[in-house]
This record gives structure tokens, C-alpha cells and sequence, in this order.
């Protein structure tokens, strides 16, 4: 290992292009997978901001934005010692009339809204909550009026032929499909309409948070079938769905690989450059009888010297990217994708390395005497 | 030191000087292409080698001499005869037992000095101790600090190819070749490159050691100015073997002049 690293050090100028491709697939993943972690973390946003433990869904409900209606009378089947209380949840997809013209796509979300509330976000203040127990009256994000068509506070609009009122605003809540409309049970169901005694989803607090896991487990094991997650199960659920079921999560497979590609084949080019201008002093290691897999070793060793100095040289980067980036998207850099992205480039660089090895196949020492 | 060492230290038989010999080749011959185009490299080629003995081996350019060290030395298959040591064939071996044996058994030195570039002095000798015999770091260690005492590199061991002249580099690629202390060491032109001063320091170095290790050392060169300095000369033309004047040193009158390192 130590031959290697001085060989990396003093012939530095040579592996700097393989070291750069590294460090460039190790950006981009990391960098793609936090910009799309950071964009997918909206769509979670209603179940995060939540004080449920439990969410019951219909058994085929991908993501909390695309839930189904399923009977109300499903609480009864959380009727159990652990559960504290539950409630229902409406939510569902509605046109948007913007006066303006044009339409928006929404997504309605009704809850209760006492001070026990459940399903209220947190960001909802008791003034908002009184403002909408009026009919009718909705809360968006400050930043959606323009989508929404509208300037102020006290504006109206028309969801399906149902006048709508802005009565407030909320922070950080922007969506990324259509914008959120925060509301009561009953507006959500005056503007959505579902079968009578029909909610989207079901939430269960607990007495004990920690129980959440073991309660879903046994709604799990019921004959009658539900979709029940944790909260956090329910978080990721909706996330993953949206990365692997969407184009997003294909562009990021296809960038991801593609740098992926470059860095691979940089890194093994390199080596294999390297080594071929070393064929003759391993063809004297050769005549004197040193094992071949001790030059294997020096060359998978580059490669993985390569990969982590790639991987040392792309942190900063990554960082100073992320945190001028954060301006204008979100990006989530949690250990987890950080580590996953050094996993994949460390791994990249190895293959290359092993690529890399059929260039010793030249080693010939007889070559040595003419 | 390296005086001390005996043949015993290599895991071979003592022999007694010049008597019997350390390596046999019998009716060795060697071709290259086919047809008309066929050139015989080496037409039955027989010898024997003896410890404790420098052989040079002389013969104008294209006569075969590299072809018949290749060929001694396990590197070129030769087309028929056989070549014994300690009663091994190493022609009959295979590939991964020549390897292992001339790994135990032979150092080589070359006319190019094929040096790594990124590693200095230490490194390169180190490198054959720790990959060849798996060599703890601090053996390895003690063990290339004599051999570049012996060098002359002491205060050179930090430094790399670039920063070494000609005559230095070659003696770390003879230091490679003799570091593992082999029982035999095959040197190709090794001063063909360098000016007459420093050939001759590389041969005394070579002699040294077939005089003090009683290493069998086969040497190929064209410079006759190297005649005095070896125990035996041998002559190849046109890939047939010749033995050259009995007492090579004497015959040309020359004694080794002392050099000034
Ligand atoms: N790989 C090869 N393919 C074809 N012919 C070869 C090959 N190697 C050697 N020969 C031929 O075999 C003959 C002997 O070559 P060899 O290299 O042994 O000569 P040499 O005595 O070492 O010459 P020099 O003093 O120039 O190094 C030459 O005619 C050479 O052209
Ligand atoms: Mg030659």
C-alpha cells in the first residue's frame, strides 16, 4: 500500500484526471440524491407535520397524495389498549379555478381542528384553526398566490363550482405537485364530495408514541385488509414512491450512472496507463520470481487510492454546492445517502482497478533480454 | 555482513569450489520463426556454471548470448536440451515452479535499469524482500541498509531515479538483483550503459559477490576491457558455444585497479 501511495503522490499529475473523475461521480451522485431527497422530503410534508402515530389507508394507497377513500367505520378496528384516540383524514386531488383564468391542480387536506386535532399541521395557530371552522374557508402557503391565481388574504376562488376563501397563510409548506389547501373535515368534503361515510385515511395517536410499531404490526395481521404504517414508515413510503415511481427518480438513475461511466472509465484508463508505463519494472518482478497477484495488489491498490482521494477532494465541493444551492432548492445530505454515494464511487473506482488489471498481462521479462 | 554468508544460508548444499558444478545445460538449442525466414539462436548448446565463479559470456551482436541467458535463466523455453540444478529440470517444471524458483534462486540484472520512477533507492530494493519473500517491514529494512552499505548508496537511499546519475542506478538494479542473495545471478549488458569507471564498479560488484556469497554469476557483455576482472570467459558465435582462454585474468595481464568509491 505505502508503494502505491508514494507512486500516487509522486506521480501525482497522472492520476489527477482519474482522481477528478472520482471526485466528479461522487458530486453528482451525492448532489442529485440530495437535491431529489430534498424535493421528495415536500411530499411528505402533510404526513411530517402531523402528530399522528399511525396512518390507515386504503390497501393499494402509494403515497399520502394519492390516497383512496376507505369506510370511516374502520376506527373500530383501532379500538385497542395502546391506541388513544383516532380520527379522520380527507384529502384528495381538486381543480382550481384561478380567477384569472386558467385552472391549478390542488390537493385538499381536511382535518379536525380542535386543540386535540391529530391530522392538523402543526403550523396551523389556534386563530387559523377558529378562522377555518367557517364553511368554506382555506389556508395555503404564502408563497402559492401566484400559482393560486390570487394576491391576498380574503380572496376567492372556485373549486368545482364551490366558492373557496383564503382566511390565512402558513410558512415552508409548499408542495410540489399542486399547491396544498388546508381546510376543515367538512369543506374538505363539501369540495371533494366522497361516498357518504367514506375518509381518505384513518390516524391513530397512541398512548405511548413507541407503541406505534407494534400496534401497526397487529393491524397487519387482521383478515379485514388495511394499509397501516408508522408515521416515519408513512414519510418514507410516500417519498420512495414518488422517487421510483416518477421520471425524477429515472433522471437520477441515468445521470447517476452516467457520471458513474465517466469516472469509471477515467479511473481505468489511468490506471491502465500507469501501469503499462511501469511494464518493464514488473517484468524485472517477474523474472525474479515475484508473484503476479503482488502486482495486482499495487494496481487495486491505486484504485483505491484514487477513489478515496476522489472522495476527499469532492467533499468540500459537495458541501459548498449544497449550501449555495440550499438558495434555490432544498438539498438533504443526511449520513446515510453520503455514506451510499462514497459506497457506490468506492466501488466504481475498484471495478476500475480490476479493469485496469488486464494490462498486466503485457508484463513479459524475457522482453527484458535483447 | 555479506562476507559471512555461505551457500548454506541459501538452503543449498556446500560445494566444493570449481569441482561441481551449480548448473548443467546439455544440447540446448533455440529458433525463432519458421521456414525461410527460420533463424537458430542457439545450435546445441551445452555447459556447466560453478559457484564461487563470475562467467562472462562474449560473442559478437546477434550470436545468441541473451537467447542462451534467457534460456539459462527460466525466462525463453528453449526448443530441445535441458537445464539442471540440484538435480531439477528446470525446462520440466511448470510455470508456477519456475516461478517460485527462480524467485528462491536467481537474480537478474538487465541493461535498461527499470527503476519505478516514484520510488526511491530503498524502496526498490525493500520492494523485492517484502513481495518476494514476504519480509517483515524491519528485516526488510536491516537487510537493504547493508545492501546499500555495500552499494555505496548510503546517503543516496532517499532518492529516486531522477536525482540518481547512470552508474547509481544501475547499482540499485544490481542491488535488486542481489539482495535476496540468490545462488545465481544473470546480468545482460549491464554496463553497456555506462562510462568505463562505473562498469567497472558495476562488475567488482557482481564479482564480489560471486567471490564472497560463492553465487554462480553469468554475465553477458561486449566490453573486453571486463576480461581481467572474471574468473572464466565464454564465446558465442553464430549460437554455437566456445570455452574461452583458460585464465582470463592472467592472459591479458591486467589486475582489477582499485576505483575510487
Ligand atoms: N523474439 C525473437 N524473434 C525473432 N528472432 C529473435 C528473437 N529474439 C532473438 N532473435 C534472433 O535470434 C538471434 C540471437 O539474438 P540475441 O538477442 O540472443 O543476440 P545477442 O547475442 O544478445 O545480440 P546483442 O549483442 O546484439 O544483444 C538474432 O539473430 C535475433 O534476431
Ligand atoms: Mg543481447
Amino acid at each position: 500500500m505505502s508503494y502505491a501511495l508514494s507512486t500516487l503522490w509522486y506521480e501525482r499529475q497522472r492520476y489527477m484526471p482519474a482522481v477528478l473523475a472520482v471526485a466528479f461521480s461522487c458530486l453528482l451522485i451525492a448532489l442529485q440524491c440530495g437535491l431529489l431527497l430534498g424535493l421528495f422530503s415536500i411530499t411528505s410534508i402533510p404526513i411530517d407535520e402531523s402528530r399522528a402515530d399511525i396512518w390507515v389507508g386504503h390497501p393499494a394507497v402509494p403515497s399520502v397524495d394519492l390516497g383512496m377513500p376507505i369506510p370511516e367505520a374502520w376506527q373500530s378496528y383501532l379500538a385497542l389498549p395502546e391506541v388513544e384516540r383516532t380520527e379522520p383524514y380527507m384529502e384528495g386531488f381538486a381543480y382550481w379555478k384561478k380567477p384569472t383564468g386558467g385552472m391549478e391542480l390542488v390537493l385538499v387536506i381536511g382535518t379536525r381542528l380542535g386543540p386535540d386535532s391529530i391530522g392538523a399541521i402543526k403550523q396551523l395557530t389556534p386563530e387559523l384553526r377558529t378562522l377555518l371552522s367557517e364553511p368554506s374557508s382555506i389556508v395555503i402557503d404564502e408563497g402559492e398566490f401566484a400559482r393560486l391565481g390570487i394576491d391576498k388574504v380574503g380572496d376567492t376562488a372556485e373549486i368545482i363550482n364551490k366558492r373557496v376563501r383564503v382566511v390565512g397563510t402558513v410558512k415552508g409548506l409548499r408542495s410540489l405537485a399542486g399547491p396544498y389547501l388546508f381546510c376543515s373535515l367538512d369543506t374538505a368534503r363539501k369540495i371533494l364530495n366522497p361516498p357518504p361515510g367514506q375518509c381518505t385515511f384513518i390516524l391513530a395517536k397512541c398512548h405511548k408514541k413507541s407503541d406505534a410499531p407494534k400496534v401497526v404490526a397487529h393491524l397487519r395481521e387482521f383478515p379485514k385488509k388495511l394499509s397501516p404504517f408508522t408515521t416515519e414508515e408513512f414519510s418514507t413510503h410516500s417519498q420512495l414512491h414518488w422517487l421510483f415511481k416518477t421520471k425524477a427518480g429515472i433522471a437520477l438513475g441515468l445521470a447517476a450512472a452516467l457520471g458513474l461511466l465517466v469516472g469509471a472509465v477515467v479511473t481505468s484508463t489511468t490506471l491502465h496507463a500507469a501501469t503499462v508505463a511501469s511494464l518493464k519494472e514488473y517484468a524485472v518482478l517477474r523474472a525474479l520470481g515475484i508473484p503476479r497477484w503482488r502486482m495486482a495488489m499495487m494496481v487495486i491498490s491505486q484504485a483505491f487510492l484514487v477513489g478515496l482521494s476522489g472522495i476527499i477532494v469532492s467533499l468540500p465541493v459537495i458541501f459548498g454546492i449544497a449550501y449555495l444551492g440550499n438558495v434555490v432548492a432544498k438539498v438533504m445530505l443526511p449520513p446515510e445517502l453520503l455514506g451510499g454515494a462514497f459506497a457506490i464511487t468506492m466501488t466504481m473506482a475498484m471495478c476500475s482497478g480490476l479493469f485496469a488489471l488486464r494490462s498486466l498481462r503485457h508484463v513479459e521479462p524475457v522482453t527484458l533480454l535483447r | 555482513m555479506i562476507a559471512t554468508m555461505t551457500m548454506q544460508d541459501l538452503g543449498m548444499p556446500a560445494v566444493a569450489p570449481t569441482t561441481t558444478p551449480t548448473m548443467k545445460a546439455e544440447g540446448i538449442t533455440r529458433s525463432f520463426g519458421s521456414g525461410d525466414t527460420k533463424i537458430f539462436a542457439l545450435r546445441d548448446v551445452s555447459l556447466e556454471l560453478y559457484p564461487g565463479q563470475i562467467t562472462l559470456l562474449m560473442g559478437p551482436s546477434g550470436s545468441g548470448k541473451s537467447t542462451l541467458l534467457a534460456v539459462l535463466s527460466g525466462l525463453l523455453h528453449p526448443d530441445t536440451g535441458s537445464v539442471t540444478i540440484q538435480n531439477q529440470d528446470l525446462w520440466a517444471m511448470t510455470e508456477r515452479q519456475r516461478e517460485a524458483f527462480r524467485l528462491q534462486h536467481f537474480g537478474f540484472v538487465f541493461q535498461g535499469y527499470n527503476l519505478f520512477p516514484a520510488l526511491t533507492a530503498r524502496d526498490q530494493l525493500e520492494m523485492i524482500l517484502r513481495w518476494g519473500n514476504g519480509a517483515s517491514a524491519r528485516d526488510a529494512r536491516e537487510k537493504t541498509d547493508e545492501m546499500l552499505d555495500i552499494l555505496g548508496l548510503s546517503k543516496r537511499a532517499h532518492l529516486r531515479p531522477l536525482q540518481l546519475s547512470g552508474g547509481e542506478k544501475q547499482r540499485v538494479a544490481i542491488g535488486r538483483a542481489l539482495i535476496k542473495q540468490p545462488g545465481f545471478v544473470f546480468a545482460d549488458e549491464p554496463t553497456a550503459a555506462l562510462d568505463w569507471k562505473h562498469g567497472q564498479h558495476v562488475i567488482e560488484l557482481l564479482r564480489a559477490a560471486a567471490h564472497d556469497q560463492a553465487s554462480t554469476i553469468l554475465v553477458v557483455a561486449h566490453d573486453s576491457r571486463i576480461i581481467p576482472f572474471v574468473d572464466r570467459v565464454l564465446l558465442l558465435e553464430d549460437g554455437v558455444l566456445f570455452e574461452g582462454p583458460e585464465k582470463p585474468g592472467e592472459l591479458f595481464n591486467a589486475n582489477p585497479v582499485q576505483t575510487g568509491y
